[in-house]
């Protein structure tokens, strides 16, 4: 067992750290993620793509740490790893060039969480299908020049990618909580030709699965980063705050809360590394990767609302305050804490993971 | 990174469980899976076991009876005891005083004690808490004076005099080490010295204590001027703290117990089955409880890596005994929840048992304390 970075994992942590800790704002940084190679993480070696999971996580914890608003995790992680799922390298070779931007449209109204429950339809018009239906919180929907959108195609579901301007599609992008955007989609019969379809049809739901467990994952990163700079930021600010003439870091009862925060953040951290060894090592077995990755789901959403609370009540007032930044970050843990299923959803499916495997068997791998 | 397991330690893990499906006796396999109490004679019976095998003492150094075993060995030997309903040894003689001697005692001490701990002839057991000494262990007022013995001898012996209390096995011990007050000028840390005293010197009485599972597991000590001769002291005189400290380190690893979670849980899994019990919302507060877990246990093996890589085992290990214990208390208490009426008779005894969990070995409170001041030094 070793937990120590290679020098290449090193060189992404280093420079993923000091783009997360200098000013950035926004998305026009983009061409900057393509030349520094970081839009080529978990693509094939063709297409100058390198790394996988372990990497992705680096790069999200950091931009956790600083609270870096990016279509990241939209783009490149979830976008990404369903077209090279769906054997795309045309597609995927424009995305790490940083030239077209891809996002993924699967939620609905009705479905909450579950990208199983599709109302919408794609129905076979001669050569082409046409599109109708809803989807609710398209992340990163503005920016993106392609969604991919999930449409029940009979008794399956299959992926269409749709020109962000194409006709009767409408768009209605709004700003989240937490400073990103998303949008509201309805397709009015979108007319695409058949050559639309990502992946083979009726393959949208394995393909779709297997993208949301590499993002939640990814997810899962980026909330440890989170919660690790609140901790400390909550460390340093109550050791230097006054009151009964002492730093309130001298009452225990301070103390001890953050100490449940340390712990907290460490039983995520591990979570966060279980889920991206998960899908590094049994990136083809759905059950053990549903297991995986919720588990750490639940883990970081748990984790996550309690670093998150204790960080504002120890900072006090200025914890309320718009202008300090630990609010920013406890509003972003907020999204991460129900973005791509909540506490609650990844408990049922790792519940009903367990239902087809068998318990850990004690000489199992780590993973 | 690459964080599974090698070639070579699962194939230690084949031979340990190889061995533990061999040679430990069935009654005490059946006694520890039913949660049932051992006696002194299931403790020896398996320590003799594992003393010719040469695997009693995995932690001490190898010319001492030893093993070479790396920190991921060690793990996985204890995980197979857990896996295969093996007893742990008592620590007290072990894992406690043991380490003490070896590292802070002298040659003829080390002559004296190692052997028969290792061997199994001599039971230890612990005197450090005391009723008015728990979590503030240094205020203990135990004393040790030292003088010449009342025989015409005219050797020096220290004289003891105190109550120590939760003393595990002390009904079945040869030996106590005990921490007394030597100096009581100085500052309570400073005047403190390690002594090993003999349970059947005169004035050393054993008084079990019944707790509320019923066990009687745990004893109070009444030390009253007991004579021990001056070469029982450890190390120097005032440095008992000094050794206390290193002795509760050596404690704290392995307290996280979660081979044995998984154990527990596994039979939670089958008497759910057997019954037929299917309930959405136990089986949710179930899953909550294994993924702590699974939390946990990578959590450990990042602690074991880091321990591979040479750093002594820290602070950190803080977070093994408190999130260790409380899934341990957890998982006692879905026992209950999961059986109703059922499980009064069984399991009730377990789950009041298992509540002294986040007391021993330094409260979980002491244990934030400890996160607080090393980790986030605040």
């Amino acid at each position: 067992m070793d937990f120590t970075l290679t020098p290449e994992q090193l060189l992404i942590k280093d420079s993923v750290a000091r783009y997360a800790a200098g000013e950035h704002a926004g998305t026009e940084k983009w061409p900057q993620f393509a030349e520094l190679g970081w839009l080529a993480i978990g693509a094939p070696d063709e297409l100058g793509g390198f790394g996988g999971p372990l990497e992705t996580l680096i790069l999200m914890e950091q931009f956790g740490r600083g609270l870096v608003v990016s279509p990241y995790l939209s783009q490149v992680v979830l976008a990404g790893t369903l077209l090279r799922a769906a054997k795309r390298d045309d597609l995927l070779g424009s995305l790490v060039e940083g030239e077209a931007r891809y996002t993924v449209a699967y939620e609905e109204p009705h479905s909450r969480y579950d990208p199983s429950l599709v109302a919408t339809t794609a129905v076979r018009d001669g050569d082409s299908y046409v599109l109708r239906g809803a989807k609710v919180r398209v992340l990163d929907a503005a920016t993106a020049t392609t969604i991919i959108v999930s449409a029940r195609t009979g008794d399956e579901v299959s992926l269409f990618a749709l020109p962000a301007g194409a006709e009767n599609l409408e768009l209605v992008p709004y700003a989240t909580e937490d400073g990103h955007d998303a949008g509201d989609v309805r397709l009015d019969g979108v007319r695409v030709d058949g050559s639309a379809m990502i992946g083979e049809f009726g393959e949208g739901l394995s393909l779709l699965g297997l993208a949301l467990d590499h993002a939640t994952a990814a997810l899962c990163a980026e909330g440890l980063g989170l919660m690790a700079l609140m901790l400390e930021a909550t460390v340093q600010y109550t050791k230097q705050r006054q009151q009964f003439g002492v730093p309130i870091s001298s009452f225990q009862v301070l103390q001890h809360r953050m100490a449940e925060m340390f712990i907290e953040v460490e039983l995520a951290r591990s979570m966060a590394f279980l889920a991206a060894m998960t899908l590094d090592e049994q990136h083809d077995d759905p059950v053990a990767r549903a297991r995986g990755v919720s588990a750490a789901k639940v883990q970081i959403a748990k984790s996550g609302r309690f670093v998150g609370q204790s960080a504002i009540q120890l900072h006090g007032g200025i914890g309320m305050s718009e202008e300090y930044k630990v609010g920013h970050y406890f509003k972003r843990m907020t999204i991460v804490e129900r973005l791509l299923g909540d506490a609650d959803y990844h408990l049922g499916r790792y519940l009903a993971s367990q239902d087809t495997k068998a318990k850990i068997p004690a000489n199992a791998t780590v993973a | 990174m690459d964080l599974a397991f090698s070639t070579q330690e699962r194939a230690f893990r084949d031979e340990v469980r190889e061995f533990i499906a061999t040679q430990l006796p069935e009654d005490i396999r059946r006694k520890v899976q039913a949660g049932d109490h051992l006696v002194k004679d299931d403790y020896f019976r398996w320590h003799r076991i594992l003393h010719e095998r040469g695997w009693v003492a995995p932690g001490w150094p190898v010319e001492l009876g030893g093993t070479d075993w790396t920190p991921v060995q060690r793990h996985i030997f204890y995980e197979e005891f857990a896996y295969g309903w093996a007893p742990r040894l008592l620590p007290f003689g072990l894992n406690m005083v043991a380490p003490v001697i070896i590292e802070f005692g002298n040659d003829a001490q080390r002559a004296r004690y190692l052997p028969k701990i290792h061997s199994g002839e001599e039971f230890w057991c612990q005197g450090y808490s005391e009723p008015g000494a728990g979590s503030d262990l240094a205020s203990l007022s135990t004393r040790a004076v030292l003088r010449q013995a009342q025989d015409d001898s005219g050797r020096d012996v220290y004289v003891v005099n105190g109550t120590k209390t939760w003393i595990t096995a002390a009904q079945w011990a040869d030996w106590i080490f005990v921490l007394a007050r030597t100096d009581p000028a100085a500052k309570k840390q400073e005047g403190i010295s390690f002594i090993l005293v003999d349970m059947r010197s005169p004035g050393v009485t054993v008084r079990p204590i019944e707790t509320i599972d019923g066990g009687k597991e745990i004893n109070e000590v009444y030390l009253e001027n007991v004579e021990v001769p001056v070469e029982n002291r450890v190390g120097d005189e005032g440095a008992g703290w000094t050794y206390a400290k290193f002795l509760l380190e050596h404690e704290r690893t392995g307290t996280a117990g979660i081979a044995g979670c998984r154990q527990q849980l596994e039979t939670l899994h089958e008497l759910l089955e057997r019954e037929s019990i299917d309930d959405q919302r136990l089986n949710e507060k179930i899953a909550q409880v294994e993924i702590e877990l699974e939390a946990l246990a990578f959590t450990e093996l990042r602690t074991l890596a880091a321990e591979s890589a040479g750093k002594r085992p820290g602070p950190e290990s803080s977070i093994l005994k408190i999130k260790g214990t409380e899934i341990q208390q957890a998982i006692s208490e879905l026992a209950l929840d999961a059986l109703g009426p059922y499980a009064e008779r069984h399991l009730a005894p377990k789950y009041f048992n298992y509540r002294k969990t986040s007391i021993y070995a330094g409260s979980n409170e002491i244990q934030k304390n400890i996160i607080a001041k090393r980790i986030l030094k605040v």
